[in-house]
């Protein structure tokens, strides 16, 4: 029983310490958090409303907005782009433009983060 | 817990002692006095592994926090206990079965052990004077001495152990990319769902042993209503990763081995091992008792073969299948050349065991304290991190050879307590590792070899018989005795 109150009381006291903003980061088996990993990965490129169009690095590219999308078909586009994490037999993919850009985005995600992030961009980019 | 077993097991040793006139509790006892020593291999150990007789405590301070709360981290807690005047001890730990029995794992998945028979809960074992944090690090800073939990808790420290385990990277198996990664203990609903209620299974998780023994006896069932002449496909595997418990692949399938002969099914099933490697096992006086007895029992096994995707519909396994060929003769060296090859090789299952390929945690991997292949860079005799002088590593996630046993973290950590203590005192990292594993083989229900060895690569064995011998006596420890070793000897006492 000691132990016990003891633990509960280190807990609570790490609990009210004082500088505390949790912080989030993909594949690190936490519960998906997509709107952070939205800004995270995305919003750089996309815009927070997901209607940038353009990205002027060293050179500028130019790409459809990513509003109004299918959550499912979105997931799929996305696990196609990641690929395997290992494995030779997936290169970037290419069907959809700027492959290995996105690979690099999505490399750390897991299936269970591309499909929460999938429906929170469905949900909130109109 | 399977109670017919374990009686036809104990009956069995009757008749065996009552030939050598001893009484079962005389056995008991002799192999509960010597099994202690047996697992730790004490008689064997080098002069620099012998434990200190007197357990003199050092008057050092600084705050020692250890990351993972698992067998190898409760144990360092509380051996530092023993050996600290004013000890500052933080485990961050956020599993609440942390510190379950994984090597029982094997036992529930041939149905001897139930899973409730391995859970063991982290806050009965957080010995008195330690603290806890229940929550999961995500950022480490080694550079500055603090890391950051995923809440945002900042954690100062003087001295670092990891302690974290490895990963289960089950996503890396096309087909299997639901499951995401995993580790052994706690909720693995979402590996379960993704491996599906069709044959597909892995010890490797707590809940996902007790899903194998359900699809083991779904297929023995199926084996034993055959009639066609077909076999009913058993198929095991074992990947291109370093993994925990190397022994564990071929446990599972002398368990479902012995679990088909005794449904009377075994002519009708195919027992196949696929795994990675050229070799049963690493040391060869091993590698070879292992092929007699795979010879033996029929099975067949294919060397060189990973593991990389599953069609669950189907019911196919790809494998990636290497070898070397004899290429052009090349005029300069005056040589045939050796050419690599590799190609897919499809495999139709009934029932398939994975063993996930399995990587360090990702926040470790990443951080400046994991090193080009994950795992933490330490010196493999003393434990201390290679660049951070004030950072240890035990258990799974450090990257010692032939180490990721808790037969090992047994050895491992004393060496740890001693040095840590010794690098806080400023003096001379006393205490050698000297790659001690051990590996108890279940070959069947009631036999196991013990394969006890070091980075020698020969068998170091603890106990004055053969090791490549299987038998009942190790079975009986596997059984009794290392459970209440592990979690009472290392986890509440730090001593074992
Ligand atoms: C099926 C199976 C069979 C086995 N059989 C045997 C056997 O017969 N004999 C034998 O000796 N060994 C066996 N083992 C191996 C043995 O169980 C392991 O080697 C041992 O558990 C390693 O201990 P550990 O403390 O390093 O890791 P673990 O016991 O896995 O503990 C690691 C802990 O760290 C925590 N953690 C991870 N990341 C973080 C983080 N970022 N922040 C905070 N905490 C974190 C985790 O929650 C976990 O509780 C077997 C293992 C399996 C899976």
């Amino acid at each position: 029983m000691k132990k016990i109150i003891l633990s509960a009381l280190v807990a609570s006291v790490a609990l009210v310490a004082a500088d505390k903003t949790p912080i989030y980061k993909s594949g690190m088996l936490l519960p998906p958090q997509p709107k952070v990993i939205y800004e995270q990965q995305c919003a750089q490129c996309h815009g927070m409303d997901g209607k940038q169009t353009s990205f002027k690095g060293s050179s500028t590219v130019v790409y459809s907005p990513i509003t109004g999308l299918n959550a499912d078909a979105l997931a799929k586009e996305l696990k196609e782009y990641r690929g395997g994490i290992k494995s030779k037999d997936y290169g970037p993919l290419q069907k959809y433009g700027y492959g290995a850009l996105m690979k690099t985005s999505l490399t750390d995600l897991s299936w269970e983060e591309i499909d929460s992030l999938s429906q929170w961009i469905s949900n909130n980019l109109k | 817990m399977d109670h017919k077993y374990i009686n036809s097991m104990l009956s069995q040793m009757d008749k065996d002692l009552a030939a050598k006139g001893m009484s079962r509790r005389e056995a008991m006892k002799l192999a509960g006095i010597s099994g202690a020593g047996m697992f730790m291999g004490a008689t064997n150990a080098s002069a620099n592994e012998k434990e200190e007789i007197k357990e003199v405590k050092s008057g050092v301070k600084g705050k020692i926090v250890i990351v993972g709360g698992g067998l190898a981290g409760m144990s360092t807690a509380r051996r530092l206990l023993n050996f600290l005047d004013n000890p500052d001890i933080t485990v961050i730990e956020p599993e609440a079965l942390s510190v379950s029995y994984q090597p029982g794992q094997t036992l529930v998945g041939g149905g001897i052990w139930d899973i409730d028979d391995i859970r063991v809960k982290r806050d009965d074992y957080i010995p008195d004077g330690v603290k806890i944090i229940k929550e999961k690090v995500i950022d480490f800073h080694p550079q500055i001495n603090e890391l950051t939990t995923a809440e945002g808790t900042v954690v100062k420290y003087d001295y670092l152990v990891l302690a974290t385990g490895l990963h289960l990277d089950f996503e890396r198996i096309k087909g299997l990319e639901n499951a995401g990664r995993a580790m052994s203990a706690g909720d693995n609903s979402k590996l379960l769902k993704a491996m599906g209620d069709d044959g597909i299974c892995s010890i490797y998780t707590a809940e996902g042993a007790a899903a194998t023994w359900t699809q083991m006896q779904k297929f023995i069932e199926k084996a034993k209503n055959k009639k066609d002449g077909e076999k009913v496909q058993f198929v095991f595997t074992h990947p291109n990763t370093p993994v925990k418990c190397g022994g564990a692949p071929k446990k599972i399938l002398n368990l479902a081995n012995a679990r088909l002969k005794e449904a009377g099914a075994r002519g009708n099933a195919e027992l196949s091992f696929y795994p990675n490697g050229g070799v049963m096992f690493g040391v060869p006086q091993y590698h070879d008792a292992i092929v007699g007895q795979f010879k033996r029992e029929g099975y067949k096994w294919y060397y060189r073969h990973n593991l990389i995707e599953v069609d669950k519909e189907k019911k196919i396994a790809t494998f990636d299948s290497k070898w070397q060929e004899k290429g052009p003769f090349d005029p300069i060296m005056r040589d045939f050349e050796v050419v690599s090859k590799h190609e897919k090789v499809r495999v139709p299952y009934d029932f398939l065991h994975v063993t996930p390929p399995q990587l360090a945690p990702r926040e470790i991997a990443e951080s400046d304290l994991g090193s080009a292949k994950g795992w933490v860079p330490v010196n493999k005799e003393t434990l201390q991190h290679i660049r951070y002088d004030n950072v240890f590593a035990i258990g799974d996630v450090a990257q010692v050879p032939m180490g990721k046993t808790g037969g090992s973290v047994r050895k491992q950590y004393k060496v740890l307590v001693t040095n840590l203590i010794a690098r806080m005192e400023g003096k001379k990292l006393p205490a050698k590792y000297a790659g001690y594993t051990v590996c108890p083989l279940i070959t069947t229900i009631g036999t196991v070899m013990l394969a006890e060895f070091n980075w020698t690569r020969e068998p170091t064995p603890s106990f004055p018989l053969d090791p490549t011998v299987e038998r009942w006596m190790w079975w009986l420890m596997k059984i009794h005795l290392l459970k209440p070793m592990t979690v009472v000897g290392m986890i509440q006492t730090g001593r074992a």
